[in-house]
């Protein structure tokens, strides 16, 4: 049984005389080593492992990890990469064969610090498209809501099924030098990288199963089963069973594989939106046997595609009519509509104020301390420290438009300055996360230290469930902190370990068990009011 | 006034087509200067017509046509009842630079990220800046179609500001959106319209020569006493919005009011003639 | 199943039996060609009757004979006729991709490797040096993949569409054979060796009717082969039995389903007309027998486009 590493003090640790490669392994200094508490030695939960690990070898692990790429290549489990030159190659998805190991306790406090901050951002969604109450309150600056493009004003007034609109979210984390955990970003809208997470497992336990020897690591693969649990019991579907779809825009899709994997690990049909009519409010897909009713859509389109009646007109990935039957409530999307007015960067500074706002709470994860240079006391602040500061636009994904101080020249750092002060509300400035390393395969096959975050997967249904571990993303190359996949970074099998409880499983389905649906409320009691605002005053006066 | 105003659109279409949704925003709303009296909606081929009021309380009418056809017709008739829009004394611009005027005007004085801010632009700004926003929104209707010619085809419906600046032309539409910019640029909330326009023929007469929709512009004005109003102004001709004009919406651009959007299933192109015949009427004694 | 993905493999399935079907006539007729004296020109096939068997009329000259190497160019290489074999390929394989989930890795592999080879070849001088391999190499490949599709594919609603079209295209093909290149030869003096025979062995067929039927091989027992033996694969009762099998196991609602009606009365009047005749019957009457299964089977295809694949090829298109 791994016991918690806070639990027992550094000192008191047993000295361990190790023999082969890991005996040299030197972690980073000034940075937390998930799995070595000092050089040459592992901490009591990554004892197994190292040992393990050092019996392997280095010639084997690239053997091992020979083996690994042509699998991949084979299952056709690639990912798109834009090399130097613009030009964009499929390259197999590069597993590291070290994985990266959480104990059970620490895990639980992620887990309620995650679930925590997801109520308390479907609140905030749930707030932001009815009486915006936090915005009145002054809590949040409107125009950090009436000025996102993804507050969608289309679906204002709605409430989906249960009145959950973050049904899956996966949100950022990093480890700080402080041994903290950090949320470094939410996103709510359409997270990838659930299919690795099962596949990174899967391939593990082939190509090297004598790693997980000494260890009781908590599965992974029930999140489709999560996920299609979630979907029926959002579905507007009274008394029957629902029918579930995962939509994708194609094989075109950098994550297309991710889509098709999903529909068929949950058995459910994989459409494109050819397939789908919208006829009196109800969504239909065509089949061999004539139009069959859709009842939950699980979607992989940014909001702007899916329909082009209400959105971008020119969307040729889009269901005409479909905002008509979500808004009549014959249709759940998964994401709900418009839940990126939750994902925006500027926004995420104020998610510890809705924790408490909504939850009455204190917040469990904190943030990593963020600057909205929109505000001018934070933007004096940030720009006079620019060189010490990460700098990020608050509408961009991947890693794009992402500055960093400490490794910036004199003209990049008077440049940025630049970029932010023509546009200062679209910029935050972050402090550097010294983010955690672990030991990671270096080309050679011995072991070094990589930077490593951690993507946790959370579904939404009648329950709010976390997939135990999640993405770990590491960097490849000596120093970086870029761990995007589509920017050179790797990943791990992420082990959680078991403190022998039980898992829990979704129960069979029973459609009984659907959550009411709520009538949708017509129209938004905001626009109303202003509108008897305005009446009234013209009444009271010159009569 | 009173008006009677007949609004039709027809496609026809090369061969037929199917699952043809469309959604319409061409109701007159009712303001403190503008009753509907009556109004009535066909389509043909017939259909079931959904309706509801949007985010900035437009009413919408919705419906779909789902076996094949090759000709949509609607039509819609309704009678209007306007009278002038009263205007208060300004109170400056100090009024306009308080958090609660901001609030007040949200999304109407934000500025697009895809807005040119060029040397044409901050120029007009300049030229169009009062001694109050009052002023400045007369200003706004007078200055653009002093500086800019009107001609239709000059833009077509996707056209951004930066096409009304290069050619120097447009219709009504552009004049708006080039409008609203320069009002928002001075932290002036500012409103697009969609509507009818009643234009009397030269000698005088009964019928509009107006046969689109019109759009114009409503800026956010403070009274001396603090009230808040919307203040209508007409940047294609010039001048206040006044019982000519029957106001269906606002929004911040085209896109949020647009009077008709559509798709249908279908290879096959569409020919589309609309119109709208707009007639003064009056009372029985 | 879905409709879009259901069509796709009705539609591959159709392709790749016309370009195995057009390699094994034109490798049969280069074979037969070997045999007489004139070489391939002189075949008692002529090569327009050819071209327009197997679907290229749109290839064909507006007058004057064509050559070999004009009929072999536009039924193998010309990439924008439906009938020719490279085309074809490409057009199965393009839909394999977009199906890419519901067919075996081994069956996509089996038709990219071939739709590689036909592009990266000199198909030009390979088809005049030995065209035999071409041909040959295409009716290897074509029969791995539906050896592979045997083996490796559930007998679901994906199987039978993809099979349904197999043999829609067959009999199609069968039909439009027949027609062209027996009929004509009807009321002429039965000779051996002439087309008809030229035809039977060109598809490969001349030892299953020898096995089959006793008598020479002239125009009206082949016609009468080719059209009712149930037990000879390729003939038109057998795709029409075959293709009504295939559609029964797709469609939940067989018993009411417009085509397959159509089909089971197309198979039965074929049944009945087999045993009526007893002796040779003139030109007129096979012919008309011919033409009206012609529409019929086409009439069932439309049938089948409309109820099962229905809005599947549908484009939508956006007006403001």
């Amino acid at each position: 049984m791994r016991e918690n590493l806070a639990q027992i003090p550094e000192q008191e640790r047993p000295a361990r005389r190790l023999v082969g490669e890991s005996s040299t392994y030197e972690p980073a200094e000034g940075f937390v080593d998930e799995l070595f508490a000092g050089p040459g030695a592992p901490r009591e939960h990554a004892d197994d492992l190292i040992s393990t690990l050092d019996g392997i070898g280095r010639l084997s692990m690239v053997d091992i990890g020979r083996r690994r790429d042509e699998i991949f290549r084979q299952q056709g489990i690639t990912f798109a990469i834009t090399g130097p030159d613009g030009s964009v190659r499929d390259r197999p998805f590069p597993l590291d064969l070290v994985p990266r190991i959480i104990p059970a306790a620490e895990w639980d406090e992620i887990e309620r610090g995650l679930a925590q901050r997801l109520r308390a951002l479907n609140s905030f969604i749930d707030d932001i498209y009815h009486g915006r109450e936090i915005v009145r309150e002054g809590i949040v600056p409107w125009q950090l809501v009436l000025g996102s493009p993804q507050f969608r004003r289309a679906v204002h007034g709605v409430r989906p099924p249960g009145g959950i609109y973050c049904h899956v979210a996966g949100c950022d984390l990093v480890r700080d030098a402080d041994g903290r955990w950090r949320v470094l970003e939410d996103n709510c809208r359409t997270p990838s990288g659930i299919s690795y997470v099962l596949e990174n497992r899967l391939a593990m336990t082939r190509l090297a199963p004598e790693l997980f020897t000494g260890y009781r690591v908590r599965p992974v693969d029930g999140y489709p089963q999560l996920l299609l649990s979630a979907l029926r019991e959002v579905a507007p579907a009274p008394g029957r069973a629902p029918t579930v779809v995962v939509w994708t825009p194609g094989p075109a899709n950098s994550a297309y594989f991710e889509h098709s994997f999903l529909a068929r690990q949950m058995g459910v049909e994989l459409v494109e939106a050819s397939d789908l009519v919208v006829r009196d409010d109800i969504v239909y897909m065509r089949t061999t046997a004539g139009l069959a009713r859709v009842d939950a859509i699980y979607r992989r389109l940014d909001d702007d595609f899916i329909d082009p009646l209400e959105f971008r007109p020119d969307s040729l990935l889009g269901v005409p009519g479909l905002i008509r039957a979500y808004r009549a409530g014959t249709v759940a999307l998964a994401n709900a509509v418009g839940t990126g007015v939750a994902d925006d960067k500027a926004v995420y500074s104020f998610v510890p104020e809705m924790i408490r706002y909504y939850l009455g709470e204190e917040p469990l994860l904190d943030n990593v301390p963020t600057y909205l240079l929109g505000d001018p006391e934070q933007r004096e602040h940030a720009l006079s420290r620019l060189g010490e500061l990460v700098v990020k636009p608050t509408n961009e994904s991947g890693g794009k438009g992402v500055f960093i101080g400490p490794q910036a020249t004199e003209e990049e750092l008077e440049r940025q300055k630049r970029l932010v002060l023509s546009a200062p509300e679209r910029w935050i400035a972050q402090e550097l996360v010294r983010l955690s390393t672990t030991p990671t395969v270096t080309p050679d096959g011995s072991l070094a230290p990589r930077h490593v975050d951690l993507r946790p997967f959370a579904v939404y249904g009648s329950e709010l469930r976390i997939v135990p571990g999640g993405l770990t993303r590491v960097a490849l190359s000596e120093g970086s902190m870029i761990v995007n996949s589509s920017r050179g970074g790797g990943s791990k099998d992420t082990w959680v370990l078991s403190d022998g409880r039980p898992e829990a499983v979704p129960g069979s389905f029973d459609p009984s068990a659907n959550l009411p649906e709520m009538p949708a409320i017509p129209h938004s009691s905001w626009t109303g009011q202003e509108q008897q605002q305005q009446q009234a005053r013209t009444e009271r006066r010159g009569r | 006034m009173k008006f009677q105003i007949t609004y039709t659109t027809e496609y026809s279409y090369s061969e037929p087509v199917r699952d043809n949704l469309n959604v319409l925003r061409i109701k007159p709303t009712s303001t403190p200067h503008q009753v509907l009296e009556d109004f009535s909606f066909r389509v043909d081929p017939e259909t079931r017509l959904h309706q509801y009021r949007d985010y900035f309380g437009a009413e919408v009418i919705e419906f779909g046509v789902t076996e094949p056809h090759d000709h949509l017709g609607l039509e819609a008739r309704m009678r209007v009842a306007t009278r002038e829009q009263e205007v208060e004394p300004d109170g400056g611009w100090e009024l306009t630079e308080t958090d609660g005027y901001r609030a007040a005007a949200g999304e109407f004085l934000l500025i697009g990220d895809d807005a040119p801010a060029n040397g044409a632009v901050a120029a007009l700004t300049d030229d169009v800046r009062g001694a109050n926003p009052l002023e400045t929104l007369l200003a706004v209707a007078e200055r653009i179609p002093a500086r800019y010619e009107y001609r239709s085809g000059a833009t077509f419906v996707g056209s951004t500001v930066e096409d009304l600046l290069e050619g120097e032309a447009g219709v009504c539409q552009d004049f708006v959106h080039l409008g609203a910019l320069l009002l928002r640029r001075l932290g002036i909330g500012a409103r697009y319209v969609s509507g009818y326009l009643f234009a009397a023929p030269p000698g005088g007469g009964e019928d509009s020569v107006e046969v689109q929709t019109h759009a114009w512009l409503e800026g956010l004005l403070s009274e001396r006493d603090g009230e808040r109003r919307w203040i209508g102004v007409d940047p294609t001709n010039t001048g206040r919005a006044g019982e000519t004009h029957v106001k269906i919406g606002h929004g911040r651009d085209y896109q949020d009011v647009a009077p008709i959007r559509g798709v249908y299933q279908g290879v096959a192109t569409a020919e589309l003639s609309a119109g709208v015949r707009m007639r003064r009427v009056t009372d029985p004694e | 199943m879905l409709a879009r993905i259901a069509h796709e493999l009705y539609w591959i399935g159709r392709y790749v039996a016309r370009a195995d079907d057009t390699a094994r006539m034109l490798d049969g007729l280069f074979r037969a060609s070997l045999q007489t004296p004139g070489g391939p020109e002189s075949s008692s096939l002529p090569w327009e009757a050819v071209m327009a068997a197997l679907g290229a009329t749109d290839a064909l000259p507006a007058d004057g004979p064509v050559g070999a190497d004009e009929a072999v160019r536009a039924l193998t290489l010309d990439a924008q006729s439906p009938a020719s074999v490279t085309a074809c390929v490409e057009r199965a394989r393009e839909g394999t991709k977009r199906v890419r989930d519901v067919v075996s890795r081994e069956m996509w592999q089996a038709l990219n490797t071939l739709y590689l080879e036909l592009d990266t070849s000199d198909l030009g001088s390979a088809l005049r040096t030995g065209p035999y391999s071409v041909y040959a190499y295409v009716r290897e490949r074509c029969a791995l993949w539906w050896g592979l599709a045997d083996e490796t594919m559930l007998r679901d609603q994906a199987y039978a569409f993809l099979y349904a079209g197999r043999h829609a295209e067959g009999a199609s093909m069968m039909l439009r054979m027949l027609r062209i290149t027996i009929v004509p030869q009807l009321d002429e003096r039965p000779a051996e060796g002439g087309p008809a025979a030229a035809l039977l062995q060109a598809i490969g067929g001349l030892e299953a009717f020898r096995r089959s039927v006793t008598g020479p091989a002239d125009a009206y027992p082949v016609a009468r082969f080719l059209l009712f033996e149930q037990a000879y694969p390729h003939s038109v009762a057998a795709a029409l039995e075959l293709l009504h099998a295939r559609l029964t196991d797709a469609d939940a609602s067989y018993r009411t389903a417009a085509p397959l009606l159509r089909l089971a009365r197309l198979r039965a009047e074929l049944e009945f007309h087999r045993g009526a005749a007893q002796g040779p019957e003139p030109a007129e009457k096979l012919a008309g027998l011919l033409e009206h299964v012609g529409d019929e089977l086409s009439e069932a295809d439309d049938e089948i486009e409309h109820r099962y694949f229905e809005g599947a090829a549908a484009h939508a298109h956006v007006v403001t």
